[in-house]
């Protein structure tokens, strides 16, 4: 009996290991030295008699100690390719489940994780690779094969280089849609003797609020004024630079770039708020007692007008005219799409206090047998909110007003979240209707950045139904982008509650539904205190 | 007694390697294109998973009624376009329109009118 008993389960065993069919990843070459560039493949195998025609792929990789370079599909002609990627995620395995088991972690994220499958995690960056086959691809068949530079473990946090690629999960899936079980060829991709590093190569971080990292480029220059570095920030926010001598003192700054897409949501409601409140209640400069801003470089960033005098009433117009589109006649140095205006300095004294001025400093001089490396801060003017700006840390760039150290009435770091409803559907006129439905209360401003297909919708009408007394604003903020709002200057009259915008569209050709062709970028409202309100829709 | 139990086992393991459609005649609309088609009583189905301008699609539904379709990021789940549609129990073949979304990984998502979430698809605008 034993015996039939021990040959049914090496069978057994036998049968389910034949029936996986595998995501493999391994380096294509060797790599000794840091700054050596580690060529990755990722290949399928075929360990069943499935017909594999849609294959997905997630991995995460070590940005602190990788640098992505670029990569290369692989996928058989006449296949489609597709590749996502987002830094700052990391992947939570299914809990009590073999991490090996691609298919079920697939299924894991699909259906049951929700908003647990990532977490938040600065180290990491997730990529994604899709391929779908008209036919059947071969046993042995590669996917894609990604470059990275090997970047410098020293002051990254690791002391190695193990686990810093690993596969996620893998959706293998035959023409029908069944799911193919898939297994992994490794926990995770390590590498070993890497030499070299901290010989020489100056580090600049970057500190922002933005998650796009690569949309920054950095200037160094030497005391004469003339530019000796240049370059982009990696996903991590690193930039590694080569040929500054030490005892040299250089300047350090940093610029977004001016053709980035979402210029227009950095300035927003929530900005202008504080903006009207600070006029409200100061305007009077760096020393005044009764600011309402949280750090001194709000001040500078909210003088949109440029007029070196601290915020006041013509900078929260300025702000409103924006948000409403219309045209105030002024020049103005709000960050909006095609516009940036930039502040940057060594964090450390980012935004510091003194002599009663704001300062920015960018001079650091590389030092024999020191650390090579800065912390680079950078700001956007009309950013008070700082969603994609730094916050200052140093202590002499914090306000000790009596509004700080109270409830902080008009903190910027307060915020909460509020369940809306935002949704199309085409009405019994044929007509597209988009409706924002919201039992928020005591919103003072609002604003939804509503984003929609130009080529197969035209923009009809917006309904407000906000109260009588709102300020109400739309405009077109170029084909596609509608900026839809509110707001009460006097800080008194609420948002109503109910239906307080809908969107009416023309299909400019015949549809049946409307899936994907309205979508929502910014949605946040600001209460009288002003609290912030980011927007939950289920 | 031995014999029984081994020859159950036996049975069981052959039952267990027969395939589910050997028992369960599918259903299947003659109209709904094979790239579209869905095994289950209730799905969501695109026709392809990679997607540039605009994708057919399947929404197959247990009854007559509201249903709402999602669209969510890929990686933060994050809600970004949302539409209601009142559609009759069966197949429904509709359309995901993707040139106003960002290039990116997505999951849309088939929910009952109060959010109870009725399948799932993963999908990349291209």
């Amino acid at each position: 009996m034993k015996k039939i008993l021990l040959l049914l389960v090496s069978v057994m065993f036998t049968l389910s290991s034949y029936g996986q069919s595998s995501i493999d990843y391994s380096p294509v070459n060797t790599v000794t030295q840091v700054g050596d560039t580690l060529i990755m493949k990722f290949q399928y195998f075929k360990g069943d008699g499935n017909d594999l025609t849609l294959g997905q792929l997630d991995f995460e990789y070590n940005n602190k100690l990788l640098s992505y370079i670029s990569h290369e599909s692989q996928a058989p002609t006449g296949a489609s390719f597709a590749r996502n990627a987002w830094t700052g995620y990391k992947y939570v395995p299914k809990a009590d489940s073999d991490e090996d088991d691609m298919d079920v972690q697939y299924i894991y994220w699909r259906d049951e994780a929700g908003n647990n499958s990532y977490e938040t995690g600065a180290d990491w960056s997730v990529e994604r690779i899709t391929i779908q086959s008209a036919s059947a691809l071969e046993n042995g068949q590669e996917f894609v094969k990604y470059s990275f530079k090997i970047k410098d473990k020293f002051n990254s946090g690791y002391s190695d280089y193990s686990d810093i690629i690993k596969v996620n999960w893998a959706n293998y899936q035959e023409s029908d849609g069944t799911q193919i079980q898939t297994t992994r060829s490794k926990d995770g991709q390590d590498l070993s003797g890497i030499e070299g590093g901290n010989a020489g190569a100056f580090v600049i971080n970057l500190k922002t609020a933005n998650s796009t990292k690569t949309d920054y480029s950095y200037t160094i220059k030497n005391g004469a004024g003339e530019s000796v570095a240049t370059g982009t920030f990696d996903e991590s926010g690193q930039a590694s630079v080569t040929g500054l001598e030490n005892d040299i003192t250089y300047t350090a700054e940093a610029n977004l770039a001016e053709d980035v897409d979402y210029l227009d949501e950095v300035v927003t409601v929530s900005d202008l708020a504080l903006v009207f409140a600070e006029a409200i209640g100061a305007g009077s400069g760096p020393s005044g007692g009764s600011t309402t801003f949280d750090y001194f470089i709000q001040d500078i960033m909210g003088d949109v007008v440029g007029d070196n005098n601290g915020v006041d009433f013509q900078d929260s117009y300025e702000i409103l005219a924006y948000l409403q589109g219309v045209d105030s006649s002024n020049t103005n140095l709000i960050t909006q799409d095609g516009q940036t205006e930039d502040y940057s300095g060594i964090e450390s004294t980012y935004g510091a206090v003194a002599n009663d001025v704001v300062t920015f400093v960018k001079s650091f001089t590389p030092t024999d047998g020191t650390t090579n490396t800065i912390d680079l801060a950078h700001g956007l003017r009309g950013d008070v909110n700082f969603s994609h700006s730094w916050t200052p840390s140093v202590e002499s760039g914090g306000k000790s007003t009596s509004a700080r150290q109270s409830s902080a009435r008009y903190s910027k770091t307060q915020s909460e979240d509020a369940n809306i409803d935002l949704i199309s559907e085409i009405n019994d006129e044929g007509q597209v209707v988009f409706s924002i439905n919201s039992d928020v209360e005591g919103m003072v401003g609002s604003q939804f950045n509503i984003v929609y297909d130009p080529t197969v919708l035209s923009l009809e009408n917006v309904i407000f139904d906000t109260g009588n007394t709102m300020t109400n604003f739309s405009n077109i903020v170029q084909d596609g982008i509608v900026r839809v709002g509110s707001f009460d200057q006097n800080f008194e009259t609420t948002v109503k509650e109910g239906t307080p915008y809908k969107l009416i569209f023309t299909p400019l050709e015949t549809i049946e539904n409307t899936s994907g062709l309205i979508s929502f970028r910014v949605k946040e409202g600001v209460k009288a205190d002003g609290t912030k309100i980011n927007f939950i829709i289920q | 007694m031995k014999k029984l139990l081994l020859l159950l086992l036996t049975f069981t393991i052959l039952i267990g390697c027969a395939k589910d459609d050997e028992f369960l005649e599918p259903i299947t609309n003659e109209e709904v294109p094979q790239s579209l088609q869905i095994k289950e009583l209730i799905g969501i189905k695109l026709e392809n998973t990679i997607v540039t301008d605009r994708v057919a699609m399947n929404v197959k539904l247990p009854l007559d009624g509201k249903y709402r379709i999602k669209i969510r990021h890929g990686i933060n789940n994050e809600l970004i376009s949302q539409e209601m549609i009142e559609a009759e129990e069966g197949d429904n073949l509709l359309r995901v329109y993707v040139a106003s979304l960002d290039k990116s990984g997505y999951m849309i998502q088939l929910t009952d009118e109060f959010h109870n979430i009725l399948g799932n698809q993963s999908f990349v605008v291209n």
